[in-house]
């Protein structure tokens, strides 16, 4: 992690794109995390219905208090692009850092034991997939459907006591099938490459745009369940990225000298594999982070998934719809989400010159 | 080769099946239907002030005519004591349910092949899709209207598209072109930042509007003319209006194709084969194209094939913005009323086309590099 500090330190030095992009994300960062305190004519969902499609930069304008103007509703397009920042910031950095760490946790743990080095004995593969069972079933299933027929906690509280009592049962039994029998003793390969690789391929055979409508049109439209969706079809980017370099770096000299002196898998893993990762990832991180930005306000745009209560850009856009000679309402958002696009691809364009050349040595 | 890719598309149908069997149960399980939002709910209806028993008995009705009363799968793991009825349970059973504990125990039924899963899928393989909840028209049948716009647009930009990027990589390649680089590498770095949605919007506000410049028609793909048309009439009117989306497309699709192709071009200039062409004395533009290009074609293949699925996915957007009634636009329309028939079909043909592209891809790289062949054999 020091090495990577290093090299962004001296690319703030050397390359001033970096150092405009890098500075204008910094800037827009601290404005988002501050915006609450900022004081605002007017609240981002605040219809002024006085002043509808009211153009920027005008006498007018200037005098109802809306200099960028308004939009169909009278909604001040200022505080919709400012708070429409914070908003796109707050789901798209969690999402995408999410996103990029079960990719990676799962990505890196493929690439490490491929399909035939991650071994358990039999019988905690079946402790295993009958507990899964009875967590889909006792976890996941009764509560849900106890809890929409509404009938309290008592109600609510006995499948979870259930599950518990049943896993350990679960344990016992297989702990005295594997005293008994010696066939329980036995271990099994688990192919865990295969079963990721499939997910993968799974998820990706769909193009993503076309699979984040599809399951939001099954879900209720609100913030946190978009966000796991997102988070969803993100990962697997991630995860291939990680395999393949974690592939790469299996085969490196000094993670053999590393595994010969007696690493544990994780040691192997955290210590060594994660840090010579790390620039990979950064790379298709600040790339993502972009392209999860313009999904975002096309999800809202669309008004797909999204709660219309919520502000974002993509919803100060599609207010064009009911008027197409109000400009600003595409030129004010849609240039700062570009611009935000423009500073990240830039940031990623400089970590892939650098990463990229390194590894090319 | 023929055997390849059979063995290919046989491969491929478990996948197919798999994924659409997912899609499809995932659709039905998730609670609140169209039908239920239509027919249940007492404060859409404005003029209907029919009573909430009624409205029970429509709800019905609709479930049995569409065949949504039948269980979902052909087996089904629940609860033993809560019965498969509403969210709203009488007070009676309520009071069952807080005594007994019976509802802890799992109940296993099996449904037999009397269920929703079955008959869907025997009506696929018998090429039936079923009806649109929205429409009451069969799925496939709206698909098929829509996909012949989607497919002018987008045959259309990636003709375009490569076009303009073969060009462009190839003055780009060559020697004295020092100052085309300077100007095209980072105009499409900008052009690439640029979000689909910004980049179609602006266009349509510049360019299609009467209080900048009103240069061409939008919203549809031409207009209703009475009598009969000539196919060059016809084509010149769908042309106008297709002007800007195409435009549009090949904006957000160029960035990412000119740097594919220029980067394997130069990677290709850099082999013998360039240098001995150089040594035997060939001017640059025909070592270019009759040598390098000729070699830099193979990743444009797998672009293409790229394009092939994005048969939906590229021009959702672009559809939805100029009004053009394609897949795109038909995949929106169905999201927004929750029309699952139509969606579970839109990915089935996508998943299909997929693959199609795939085989597609494998036999042109055949074609083209005939080492490839022997490998596949």
């Amino acid at each position: 992690m020091r090495h990577i500090w290093q090299i962004i330190k001296s690319l703030w030095r050397n390359k001033w794109g970096f150092r405009i992009a890098s500075t204008y994300l910094l800037l827009l960062l601290a404005l988002v995390l501050a915006l609450p305190l900022l004081p605002l004519p007017y609240a981002p969902n605040f219809l002024d219905l006085q002043h509808p499609f009211l153009a920027p930069f005008t006498a007018k304008g200037m005098a109802a208090g809306h200099p960028l103007g308004t939009d169909g509703l009278g909604r001040d397009v200022m505080a919709n692009l400012l708070f429409g920042a914070r908003t796109a910031f707050l789901i798209s950095l969690p999402v995408m850092l999410l996103a990029t760490f079960i990719g990676v946790a799962l990505g890196t743990t493929a690439g490490y034991f491929g399909d035939y080095a991650f071994r358990k004995p039999l019988h905690n593969v079946l402790r295993w997939a009958l507990g899964f069972l009875a967590f889909l079933y006792y976890g996941l299933y009764l509560p849900l459907k106890l809890h929409q027929l509404n009938m309290g906690m008592k109600t609510l509280v006995m499948p979870i006591g259930l599950l518990l009592f049943t896993l350990l049962l679960l344990w016992l039994l297989t702990s005295v099938l594997l005293r008994r029998f010696l066939l329980w003793q036995r271990l099994v390969a688990i192919p865990i490459d295969k079963v990721v690789m499939r997910l993968i391929e799974a998820l990706t055979s769909i193009p993503r745009f076309v699979l984040i409508l599809v399951l939001a049109s099954f879900i209720p439209p609100s913030l946190p369940l978009l966000s796991l969706l997102l988070i969803f079809t993100l990962w697997p980017a991630a995860a291939r990225l990680s395999r393949a370099e974690m592939l790469r770096i299996k085969q490196l000299p000094y993670f053999e000298v590393a595994r010969s002196i007696g690493n544990s898998p994780q040691q192997l893993i955290w210590r060594h594999a994660l840090p010579n990762l790390g620039g990979p990832v950064l790379i298709a991180f600040s790339f993502g982070l972009g392209g999860l930005l313009a999904l975002e306000s096309t999800l809202s745009f669309l008004n797909i998934g999204v709660p219309t209560t919520l502000v974002s850009w993509g919803r100060t856009i599609s207010s064009i719809r009911g008027n197409t000679s109000a400009w600003w309402l595409v030129a004010f958002p849609g240039g700062f989400l570009s611009l935000t696009v423009l500073a990240l691809y830039t940031c990623s364009h400089y970590f892939s010159q650098i990463f990229g050349s390194r590894n090319g040595q | 080769m023929l055997v390849y890719l059979l063995r290919r598309i046989l491969l491929a149908l478990p996948a197919l099946w798999l994924l659409g069997t997912l899609v499809f149960l995932l659709s039905r399980m998730i609670p609140g239907s169209f039908a239920e939002e239509r027919f249940l709910n007492a404060e859409a209806s404005f003029y209907n002030k029919n009573s909430q028993s009624s409205r029970e008995e429509a709800y019905r009705e609709y479930q049995q005519r569409t065949g949504q009363h039948l269980p979902i799968f052909y087996f089904s793991v629940s609860s033993a004591a809560i019965p498969e009825t509403g969210p709203d349970l009488p007070e009676a059973v309520q009071e069952q349910l807080q005594q007994s504990y019976s509802y802890l125990l799992p109940k296993f039924s099996w449904h037999g092949t009397h269920n929703q899963y079955h008959t869907w899928l025997a009506g696929i393989l018998t090429g039936d899709f079923g009806t649109s909840y929205r429409t009451g028209r069969p799925a496939l049948e709206m698909l098929w209207e829509n996909i012949g716009n989607t497919l002018w647009l987008l045959s259309a930009s990636m003709l375009i598209t490569l076009a303009v990027a073969l060009e462009l990589s190839i003055s780009m390649a060559k020697k004295r072109m020092q100052w085309l680089r300077r100007l095209v590498l980072p105009a499409l770095f900008i052009i690439d930042s640029i979000p689909m949605l910004v980049l179609s919007l602006l266009l349509l506000v510049l360019l299609a509007n009467p209080d900048f410049l009103q240069v061409f028609p939008v919203y549809g793909m031409g207009y209703y003319v009475p009598g009969h048309l000539s196919i060059w009439q016809e084509l010149g009117q769908r042309l106008q209006y297709m002007a800007l989306p195409v435009l549009a497309l090949v904006l957000v699709n160029l960035p990412y194709i000119t740097n594919q192709v220029y980067n394997s071009l130069l990677a290709s200039l850099q082999s013998d084969y360039t240098r001995t062409a150089k040594a035997k004395g060939l001017p640059e533009h025909l070592i270019i194209r009759r040598h390098a290009l000729r070699n830099a074609l193979l990743p444009i293949i797998t672009i293409v094939s790229d394009f092939l699925p994005a048969l939906v996915s590229g021009s959702i957007l672009i559809e939805t913005i100029y009004a053009i009634p394609g897949i795109g636009r038909l995949l929106i329309d169905s999201v927004l009323s929750r029309d699952y028939p139509v969606l579970v079909t839109i990915i089935l043909v996508v998943l299909v086309v997929r693959m199609a592209a795939y085989a597609l891809a494998d036999t042109a790289y055949a074609w083209a590099d005939p080492r490839i062949k022997q490998k596949l054999a």
